[in-house]
């Protein structure tokens, strides 16, 4: 399928207006992911580039701006749009990395749970459901109230509240997979369960996830950026956009709006982004009912 | 089964067009395909898998859906081409007209209705008559395909029934409107032999009882030769031959047809290896020059590049769209039999 | 038992170790299925029943080294299972399995690997009996790579994958095809491909479970005559099952008849179509459609259905559709019995001649 699937899915990308915002969105998020703090005016952590007297500043193009701070400045004297430039950075690797470590996990205890039946299946499955009759974000909350605040403990909580739909997909994809006549050619030659579970059932439950992950970028980001804004999520010292908002919060009703309406926007393009184009990577990857 | 003196036709296929505007190209399943069909009789569309029976088969019924269109020619039913009625009138056709019956019985079954309530429905939409005549109408329908216990079974849903059950309720529903025609694709194909051939016992039964006129799709030439009168022979979306379903059968004309046939294992005339049809079907949309079964012809030659052959007649009551028909009788397997 | 060895004795000419030996094979799967299921009232208490359905009931026969034997049934009847259960992609309930005399019906994975390189199967469905993310070279060398890996030896990938072109060509494709995938290929073509991963190994036993019956007649005949010309190169003996009676009059040497987990009788070819004697397969002949109206000897038609095989009958498991059934069916199992010729038949009425009159 690879080539015309290929050339069929550009070719659908191509008509498609929404899809090609999500993934100029998305580009634009990863240059900024990637080269952000090569072109920030500023280290916002580096107190030594700080002056108090550039506190507050509004945008550029308000009466009593300043050509430096494009976005305005915060409480002190930091440039809102060099913190935004790095708070995306912390926002999206920490979707992206929870993510990853979320889909590994879901995903093999689902093949497990899939593959051998039995007990294991059914314990993996409750624990899924009971997991899923909550909301992420009261999981996520209670964690990391349990934890207490670091990247590596977003990290933690993100992953074990994530890991659910990947478990639940893959589960339900392997249990077809394994009643086909290929995986019991793969017994006949004689594979070892190991094997048949990665070269025959793995690759073949792999394409559904495409569609979970991407969306999950969009959803553990918000998330993170509620738990960073609720004060149990990021260390102050490497803020991401959920932070920014939170710093900024308290200036909002004074007037001083743009500290936590940009890093606000950022966070709303990002995610809309991403749910633009995995709005079209589901109708694409979806089994075909055209 | 003399086709000069046959009565007016009841349908009168004429150069039937149906293409698939797919991403990676027009997908020409249909290419100009005619024939006719008297009132009663049974006639076979056969042919390998990808030949256009079953697009033919849901041509009549206008049920052509996008990316698909009916791109020309005419459907004539009692002279009324329906290939280009509306929607509204299509509607009124089938299950009136013309009833389908499916390879899947589940696909014409609705799963969450009981059989009786699917059986009223087309009554009410059909008919005027009032419940009461329309219950007992269904409960002899039933007991009619061989369902015992018809009044209770009405209240029954779908999945209750066994596969060879189902096809006996969709048959049933079919019958119902006392249509003028059936079009069945792969009625049997999904059933057991044993099933098959109390299937094919019911509905040959039926058929007749009723007067209607048949097109039975399939793949299977022995399921045709025992059910009816008439074959036509699809390849990659062409008619290629047609003739009484005994002729065509025993002694075809096209080199196609004579392949097909002598694929089927012989019991009679075993020989150690089949004769087999080189290569396989090519891809639609990308047919060869001329005759689209030169690449797997044993007779090509030069002229079947240049020129598409049309359906002519061959030889007897045969018609095949080949420029070297097989003439002379071969008879290799069909003499004996004769 | 001594019944089919004699049968295979019966066309090989010398009586030797059989390629395959079956003896009361049983195959029955537990349903597993949700408490509100198995919920029934007894005399108004409830219980919980575990349903089993019996989808192999003590089948017994013998395929000899080069011989072709089919299973015929109809849907459901357990040919699969049986083809599975000797395959060990099942772990067979009861009885035993002799592949080149050694039983293999209690082995683990280990102790069932080297027997895999003697016997291997080709599967019905040629879309899924593939894997769509392999290449081609891939599918074909993955039962040889596992031999060799096993004898540990060198350049095993190399090897099964040189060795997986050259079968390619074999089974009629070409060497290009190697780096393709499946869905680039016809439903013909991937037969073959599956018919070179089974060949990869050098098997003296393919299990063929429905070759042919996805497949278009035209391509049907090129994979018949691949099939046999390979048995005559390599000396392959096949279980062949098919539910198309031309297709097994075609191929086979001998023809076992299924019907509902029992093998209700089996015979040398020709005798099983002009001779047979079990009700089944009378009706079984009776109802296949044939091209040639000069065949059709309609002598039973059957009514009914094939009941479940979760609750099987008393006695005889045709007797809910057999025409001749009499109290003794329902009282009694009847067993395979030798009736001379290499035939073996499970029915009363080989005891009671007279009463086979409709
Ligand atoms: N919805 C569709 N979109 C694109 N192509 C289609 C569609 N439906 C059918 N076709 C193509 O039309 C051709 C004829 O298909 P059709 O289903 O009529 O074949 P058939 O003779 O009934 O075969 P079979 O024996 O497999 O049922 C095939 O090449 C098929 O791929
Ligand atoms: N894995 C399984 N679990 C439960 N029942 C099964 C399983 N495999 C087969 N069966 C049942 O066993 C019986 C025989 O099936 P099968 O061997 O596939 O028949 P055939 O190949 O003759 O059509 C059927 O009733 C089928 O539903
Ligand atoms: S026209 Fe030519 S290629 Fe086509 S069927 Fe006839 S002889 Fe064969
Ligand atoms: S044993 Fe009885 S029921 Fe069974 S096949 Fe023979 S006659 Fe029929
Ligand atoms: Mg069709
Ligand atoms: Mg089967």
């Amino acid at each position: 399928m690879g080539q015309i699937l290929a050339s069929q899915f550009v070719y659908n990308w191509r008509r498609n207006v929404s899809a090609i915002a999500g993934s100029a969105i998305i580009l634009a998020c990863v240059l900024i992911v990637l080269f952000g703090p090569l072109v920030a005016p500023q280290n916002p952590y580096d107190l030594t580039q700080l002056n108090l007297l550039d506190s507050y500043k509004p945008p550029a193009w308000i009466e009593g701006g300043d050509p430096r701070f494009l976005l305005g400045t915060d409480g002190q004297g930091r440039d809102v749009l060099s913190s935004i430039l790095y708070g995306t950075r912390v926002s999206a690797l920490i979707g992206i990395a929870a993510m990853l470590m979320a889909c590994t996990i879901g995903t093999v205890l689902g093949l497990l749970a899939g593959f051998y039946g039995g007990r294991l299946d059914a314990f993996i499955m409750r624990v899924a459901d009971v997991q899923l009759s909550f909301p992420s974000m009261l999981i996520a909350l209670f964690l990391m109230s349990a934890f207490g605040t670091g990247i590596d403990k977003v990290l933690i909580a993100l992953t074990l509240v994530g890991w659910v739909v990947y478990a639940r997909t893959v589960r339900g994809s392997t249990l077809g997979e394994i009643q086909k006549e290929y995986v019991q050619a793969a017994r006949v030659a004689g594979l070892r369960d190991a094997k048949i579970i990665r070269r025959h059932v793995l690759p073949n439950v792999l394409t559904p996830l495409i569609v979970i992950a991407t969306v999950q970028v969009g959803t553990f980001i918000l998330i993170e950026a509620s738990l960073s804004f609720l004060g149990v999520g990021v260390p102050i010292t490497q803020p991401s956009l959920g932070l920014l908002i939170k710093n900024g919060f308290d200036v909002l009703f004074s007037g001083l709006w743009w500290t936590s309406v940009f890093p606000g926007l950022m966070i709303m393009a990002m995610v809309f982004g991403i749910n633009l184009f995995g709005d079209f990577l589901r109708d694409e990857l979806n089994p075909r009912l055209k | 089964m003399d086709h000069q003196t046959a009565p007016a036709p009841l349908l009168d296929v004429r150069d039937l067009r149906t293409w698939f505007h797919t991403f990676s190209g027009t997908v020409k399943a249909v290419d100009g395909v005619s024939f006719t069909l008297a009132p009663g009789e049974v006639m076979g569309l056969v042919g390998e898998s990808g030949g256009g029976k079953s697009v033919v088969g849901f041509s009549l019924l206008g049920l052509i859906d996008p990316p698909g269109r009916i791109e020309g020619g005419e459907i004539l039913l009692d002279g009324e081409d329906i290939a280009r009625a509306s929607e509204e009138r299509l509607r009124r056709i089938r299950g009136r007209e013309i009833a389908m019956i499916f390879q899947d019985p589940m696909t014409s079954l609705n799963p969450v209705q009981t059989v009786g309530a699917q059986m009223d429905e087309m009554l009410r939409l059909h008919t005027d008559l009032d419940e009461a005549a329309r219950k007992a109408r269904c409960i002899a329908m039933l007991e009619s395909v061989g369902i015992s216990r018809a009044a209770e079974r009405l209240k029954a849903y779908p999945h209750q029934f066994s596969g060879g059950m189902r096809q006996r309720v969709v048959i049933a529903i079919a019958l119902l409107a006392a249509p003028r025609l059936i079009v069945a694709d792969e009625p049997t194909t999904a059933l057991d032999v044993t099933i098959q051939s109390q299937i094919l016992r019911l509905m040959r039964r039926r058929i007749a009882q009723t007067g209607a006129a048949m097109i039975l799709v399939t793949h299977d030439l022995a399921v045709v030769s025992e059910m009816v009168d008439k074959i036509v022979v699809l390849y990659c979306g062409k008619v290629v031959e047609t003739g009484p379903a005994r002729e065509v059968i025993a002694d075809p004309s096209h080199p196609y047809t004579r392949g097909l046939v002598d694929s089927i294992p012989n019991p009679r005339d075993r020989k150690p290896r089949l004769a087999q049809i080189p290569g396989a079907v090519p891809d639609i949309r990308n047919l060869p020059s001329g005759c689209s079964f030169r690449p797997r012809c044993p007779r090509a030659q030069a002229k079947c590049a240049e020129v598409a052959p049309a359906l002519a007649p061959t030889r007897g009551t045969l018609s095949a769209a080949c420029h070297f028909p097989i003439v002379e009788e071969i008879a290799m397997t069909g003499g004996e039999r004769a | 038992m001594t019944a089919s060895a004699m049968a295979a004795s019966a066309t090989t000419a010398a009586p030797a170790a059989p390629m395959l030996e079956v003896e009361n094979l049983e195959q029955r799967f537990p349903l597993r299925s949700g408490i509100i299921d198995r919920l029934t009232f007894e005399g108004g208490r409830p219980r919980l029943v575990d349903s089993v359905v019996h989808a192999v009931n003590g089948v017994s026969f013998s395929i000899a080294k080069g011989e072709v034997l089919a299973l015929v049934g109809e849907s459901g009847c357990g040919k699969s299972t049986v083809a599975k259960s000797i395959a060990r992609i099942y772990t067979p309930s009861g009885g035993r399995i002799r592949i080149d005399g050694e039983d293999v019906g209690a082995y683990g994975h280990r102790a069932m690997l080297p027997v895999r390189a003697k016997m291997q199967m080709i599967f019905q469905d040629p879309f899924a009996s593939l894997n769509p993310r392999q290449k081609v070279r891939d599918i074909v060398a993955e039962p040889l790579l596992e031999q060799l890996e096993r004898r540990g030896e060198a350049r095993a990938k190399a090897k099964a994958r040189e060795a997986a072109v050259a079968l390619l060509e074999r089974v009629g494709l070409n060497a290009e095809h190697a780096g393709r995938y499946p869905h680039q290929f016809s439903g013909g073509q991937r037969q073959r491909i599956g018919i070179a991963r089974a060949l990869s190994v050098n098997p003296g036993l393919i299990i063929a479970d429905e070759p042919v019956s996805a497949l278009d007649v035209s391509i049907q005949a090129q994979i018949l005559n691949l099939m046999m010309d390979l048995r005559d190169e390599f000396g392959l003996a096949y279980l062949f099952i098919s539910h198309d009676l031309s297709v097994v009059n075609h191929i086979a040497d001998r023809i076992g008849v299924m019907y509902l987990g029992f093998l209700v009788e089996t015979a040398p070819r020709d005798r099983l179509f002009s001779a047979p004697r079990h009700p089944y397969t009378r009706a079984l002949l009776s109802a296949a459609p044939t091209i040639d109206p000069a065949d059709r000897a309609v002598e039973i038609e059957l009514e009914g259905e094939v009941p479940s095989a979760l609750a099987l009958p008393s006695g005889c498991c045709f007797r809910t559709r057999c025409p001749f059934a009499y109290d003794r069916c329902a009282a009694e199992r009847p067993t395979l019995q030798d009736v001379g010729g290499g035939q073996s038949v499970a029915c009363h009425l080989i005891d009671e001649p007279e009463r086979d009159r409709p």
